[in-house]
């Protein structure tokens, strides 16, 4: 069965699915059979599909297509795995969320020894070597979903599963039980569950899941000691809609890049910032120590005794076969916009010193910094509505306060993130030269923009259009503008 | 707003409809400030959404429902409505998040959106207080300028009693 699944897949993602023409980069093969669009089957009552696609923008536009065009009584379960990415929820703040500079970076090669629980089985992908993999660090994506819920991280070792139901039938901790009823058939047989090793997996208060450790020896490894250690394998987050519900969550199974995760969703400006919208909540969290293929099919397994369809066919949904459908073409290029993954981002007020909106105590700043230097940014869908800026070193000073806020309102509607360069920003909204290097250098540490000495770094926009447009889903937005 | 209702359970049906009897009898009776509070009429939507339409027939006030409010649990952040915009019955024009869920607010009936809620931008929870308020300082999400289509769909909508009726059904599942 899994066998011709996989073969009937491999014809749907080949089979032209729109004219040559679109494609010339691609040769496809010809075949006399229809094309079956994955879309033929959206009024089935029970539908399984699985991307072949690792391209995080276009797999949460598949599953958003998915949301909108099922059938209303319809059940639908979407499995995919992608490319390295932070994930934001709908109502989040880049700025606060992610190290955006450490996300730009790319990915280094993993850290040895690997973070992952207990011996892993002796399947699970080995870590590159270091000198392969540290050439070219691939860059990191930076996705707004149109879920709610905190910020993760995805790469090659999660499964994302989703789910996809009529509203009666909604409930938060439904979807989130069949796939630890999943983990647990999985966990009880797998090679890795060594004997004496307990790890229970259940749905915790906040509908994540999470792994329950009761072997796990403390660090001097004194014999026989137990101590109890709660992780969390997969979150939750949801999107209701009129007519339809959604659930999907993000599975931990042999992430290599667990121990860079924390560094990557620490934002330098956290200490600044106070944001309207949702802050995410920190967990420890931990591989499970399984494939993605026999997570994929034990999760398949559960939904199909949940919803019948015990015989019907697994979807398997291609890059070529999504992007010819326009529909999702157009989910996708909300999702890829600047403007969706910045210019959504909640109202929030950037302060150097306390307020009386936000009087925590700040952070040092850096002693390179004027001594009575202080900003000031209200910031709504990623453009200064309100600014004020003080103490910088004018080259000539007439009069600093006034100068302070001829400044300071140069700064008024200008985009967040189209900021190149917070040095030349600076220098251009000052009425007179200023001593901008200090601060311009501080700020954009801040903001998550890269200090180069000849150059600028870069605007916040660019670096996430950057980071696709290497992309098979980059190539095709370009040609297809 | 979707219906949220049945799996989770926060009360038993008869707690539901009991608290919604009274707090619509609240919202009503406690209207003295309003200026077209005179002969409004209230409807309510099966996802959730509650609209009154003042008298003379020319404009309305949405929000989403008491009930609705306490299945979606603290409300953390509203997405509210673009002012200006022309929307139709059953459109998304907004959304609230609460407890991971990003759930669509959608538009009762046709018309154009004259004025947002901006009290929600500062306190999401006030819908979780007082939802069916449309004072100020209420929960209410925005106000509309109602088209003639929009009268139409509003003859369509669930009165007080039917809606009561209907969020017990569902609260019973």
């Amino acid at each position: 069965m899994a066998l011709s699944c996989h073969l009937r897949a491999l014809t749907l993602c080949l089979t032209p699915t729109i004219p040559r023409s679109h494609f010339n980069s691609i040769s496809l093969p010809s075949t006399p059979h229809q094309p079956r669009y994955y879309t033929q089957n959206l009024t089935r009552p029970a539908q399984i599909y699985r991307s072949t696609s690792t391209d995080p923008y276009l797999n949460l536009s598949i599953e958003h297509h998915l949301l909108q065009r099922s059938h209303p009584d319809s059940t639908v379960l979407f499995l995919y795995t992608n490319r390295p990415s932070v994930v934001i929820g709908r109502n989040q703040n880049p700025w606060l969320e992610v190290n955006l500079h450490a996300l730009r970076q790319g990915l280094p090669p993993p850290p040895r020894p690997l973070p992952t629980p207990s011996p892993p089985s002796q399947n699970l992908p080995q870590p590159k070597p270091i000198e392969q993999a540290s050439r070219n660090d691939p860059p990191i994506a930076l996705v707004r979903r149109r879920s709610g819920g905190g910020t993760v991280f995805h790469d090659a070792g999660n499964a994302n599963w989703s789910v996809i139901c009529p509203p009666p039938a909604f409930d938060r901790d439904k979807h989130a039980e069949m796939v630890v009823r999943a983990l647990r058939r999985l966990l009880s047989t797998s090679a890795s569950a060594s004997p004496g090793k307990k790890k229970k997996v259940r749905v915790n208060e906040r509908h994540d899941i999470v792994m329950d450790d009761d072997d796990h020896l403390d660090e001097e490894g004194v014999g026989g000691r137990v101590t109890k250690s709660t992780f969390k394998v997969s979150g939750s987050a949801y999107k209701l809609t009129r007519s339809r519900s959604l659930h999907h969550g993000t599975c931990l199974l042999a992430s290599e890049n667990l121990g860079r995760v924390g560094r990557l969703l620490r934002s330098p400006a956290e200490g600044y910032i106070k944001a309207r919208g949702v802050e995410s909540v920190r967990s420890p969290i931990r591989n499970v120590g399984l494939r993605g293929d026999e997570f994929a099919d034990a999760v398949v397994r559960e939904f199909r005794s949940m919803y019948g369809n015990a015989d019907g066919r697994e979807v398997f949904v291609g890059e070529e076969e999504a992007l010819a459908n326009e529909e999702v073409v157009k989910g996708l290029r909300e999702l890829t916009s600047p403007d969706w993954v910045f210019g959504q981002t909640p109202l929030f007020t950037f302060s150097t010193h306390p307020t009386e909106d936000d009087p925590r105590e700040r952070p040092e700043m850096a002693h390179k910094l004027p001594e009575k230097f202080q900003a000031q940014f209200t910031v709504r869908h990623g453009e200064i509505q309100a600014a004020s800026v003080s103490g910088l070193e004018y080259h000539y000073a007439v009069d600093d306060a006034s100068q302070d806020v001829i400044l300071s309102n140069a700064m008024v509607e200008q985009r967040l993130h189209h900021i190149k360069d917070w040095r030349s920003t600076l220098r251009q909204a000052s009425p007179v030269p200023v001593d901008a290097e200090g601060v311009g250098e501080w700020l954009n540490h801040m903001f998550g923009i890269q200090t180069l000495s000849h150059n600028s770094g870069g605007a916040m926009a660019e670096a996430v259009i950057k980071a696709i447009s290497d992309t098979a889903v980059g190539r095709f937005l370009d040609r297809h503008h | 707003m979707a219906s949220i209702a049945r799996c989770l359970r926060v009360a038993r049906p008869t707690a539901f409809s009991a608290a919604l009897r009274t707090s619509v009898s609240r919202t009503i009776g406690a209207r003295p400030f309003s200026v077209t509070a005179t002969n409004e009429i209230r409807k309510y939507t099966r996802e959730h959404e509650w609209v009154d339409l003042s008298a003379d027939m020319k404009t309305g006030v949405m929000g989403i429902s008491e009930y609705a409010a306490k299945q979606l649990g603290d409300i953390v952040y509203v997405e509210l409505p673009e002012e200006g915009k022309e929307v139709q019955a059953g459109d998304a024009i907004g959304a609230v998040e609460s407890v991971k869920s990003a759930a669509d607010i959608n538009s009762p009936i046709s018309g154009k959106i004259t004025q947002v809620n901006l009290v929600l931008e500062e306190k999401p929870g006030t819908i979780n207080q007082v939802a069916e308020d449309d004072s100020h300082g209420g929960g209410w999400v925005a106000k509309l300028q109602v088209s003639e289509e929009g009268l139409k769909d509003f003859e369509a909508l669930l009165d007080t009693k039917a809606y009561e009726e209907y969020t017990a059904e569902e609260g019973e599942h």
